[in-house]
């Protein structure tokens, strides 16, 4: 499992950010290390900390650093040149929150450190796709191609942050391309991997969710999303 | 070595002046940065030159001085300054190597090394509202001074003159980096706090030097 370093200025932040994180996370966090603060109370970065948090939580698998911003990244930067560690560490451009939560629930879904890297650098365009979405339910129905499967989001919220860590996590063992499109936005479809592609969907509750799948374990995938969803994702009142 | 190189002593004393300038000048490096930043500037390098001197002690090489500098400012500075000094002082010290004294030659290689580590940690270019835009002509004077047959006392004096020139000539720009570029257009018609503390910077080491 990859290791994940969140710097930040403030301890409170780092912390909170984390424990949104782990909320998400069903079975076994990653390890993660928090790197924040200047020492006695004083809000900045430091860079000696950075290091022996990577140190920390390294592994053969890698780990991915999370900054929020200004002296944070240059902190982090600087961090590469005291680590004492052979694994693999990136830094990732990613949004803080946005990117501590990604890079945390696929942690824990075992994916690579470059899956990660890439997932939680896409959360910014996720975000700015959400925020340009129409929010008008098509006026037209479409029709259902073969192999598609339509599935009634039970939920009152639909596909928030935690049924869409739950989707991850169900995905990362399986041999299986899924992708989900809510059949109101049918122009944007994502993947059942990306857990901002699956957030920036906006799918509410009521919306019906359409799964088309490819791969060895393809109608496995699509069980185990259908199952979850039937459940509401464990919603239900 | 000769009696113009500079030894260990006046190192250490360079140091010694910075922190009183950042620390005299704690307020004023606070207030340019409220205006344009995060107003912890002077604080930081205040309690980050602090660190410093509390660390020093009696130095036996340059190298061993500048890696306990630069590893003192990056654990205890906060800000970007943190790494961006830091940086600075270490590759000084990288450049100088087990020495007890640097000659002008060395001086100015070493604060060469220092200004491309800042370069290179902060991506920052002439004209961004930063402490380059004080360093860079600094140096560029050094050696330019040394160049043409000047001791290290004059050359880091020229030094100064150039690096006061710098700061001042960043009060009209607009920040393209740190928290100062947030504000854009309005960040014009300050000077930068960097450029202020690295003018402080090389005015310390004409002092110690002289």
């Amino acid at each position: 499992m990859i290791g994940i370093v969140v710097v930040s200025h403030s301890r409170a932040l780092a912390d909170a950010a984390v424990a949104l994180a782990l909320e998400m996370v069903g079975g076994s966090p990653p390890p993660i290390a928090v790197a924040a603060g200047a020492g006695e109370g004083v809000t900045g970065t430091d860079a000696i900390a950075v290091a022996a948090a990577i140190d920390e939580v390294a592994s053969p698998d890698g780990v991915l650093v999370f900054m929020d911003l200004g002296s944070a990244v240059l902190s982090a930067s600087m961090a590469l040149e005291f680590t004492s560690t052979d694994a693999e560490v990136r830094l990732s451009d990613a949004p803080f929150v946005e990117g501590v939560v990604a890079g945390i629930v696929l942690a824990a879904a075992g994916a690579s450190l470059a899956d990660a890297a890439r997932e939680a650098s896409s959360a910014m365009t996720a975000k700015n796709a959400q925020l340009e979405t129409s929010p008008e339910p098509a006026a037209e129905a479409s029709v259902v191609s073969n192999g598609a499967v339509d599935l009634t989001l039970l939920n009152p919220l639909g596909l928030h942050a935690r049924p869409a860590s739950m989707i991850v996590a169900a995905m990362g063992g399986l041999d299986a391309e899924v992708s989900i499109t809510d059949t109101a936005s049918p122009e944007r479809t994502v993947s059942a991997k990306s857990l901002m592609g699956i957030m920036s969907l906006g799918a509410a509750g009521g919306h019906t969710i359409r799964l088309e799948a490819s791969g060895p374990d393809a109608a496995r995938a699509v069980d185990a999303i259908r199952v979850m969803a039937g459940d509401g994702f464990g919603e239900l009142e | 070595m000769t009696v113009a190189d500079v030894t260990l002593d006046q190192l250490v004393d360079w140091l010694t002046r910075f922190r009183a300038f950042v620390t005299e000048n704690q307020g004023y490096l606070t207030e340019l940065d409220s205006a344009i930043g995060d107003a912890d500037h002077g604080a930081n390098m205040a309690r980050g030159m602090n660190a410093v001197l509390d660390k020093v002690g009696e130095p036996e090489t340059v190298d061993a001085l500048f890696k306990t500098v630069g590893m003192t400012l990056v654990s205890s500075v906060g800000g970007a300054s943190g790494p961006l000094y830091g940086t600075f002082f270490l590759r000084i010290g990288t450049s100088a190597g087990p020495v007890t004294s640097l000659d002008g030659a060395a001086l100015a290689a070493g604060l060469r090394a220092g200004f491309e580590g800042v370069v290179s940690r902060g991506k920052a270019e002439a004209g961004d509202k930063t402490m380059v835009d004080a360093m860079g002509p600094a140096l560029d004077a050094l050696d330019e001074s040394l160049g043409s047959g000047s001791d290290p006392a004059t050359a880091a004096a020229a030094a100064f003159d150039a690096a006061q020139r710098g700061r001042d000539a960043t009060e009209p720009l607009v920040a393209r980096k740190g928290r100062a570029s947030y504000l854009g257009e309005r960040s014009a018609g300050h000077l930068d706090p960097g450029a202020t503390s690295t003018a402080f910077l090389f005015q310390a080491l004409a002092e110690a030097l002289a």
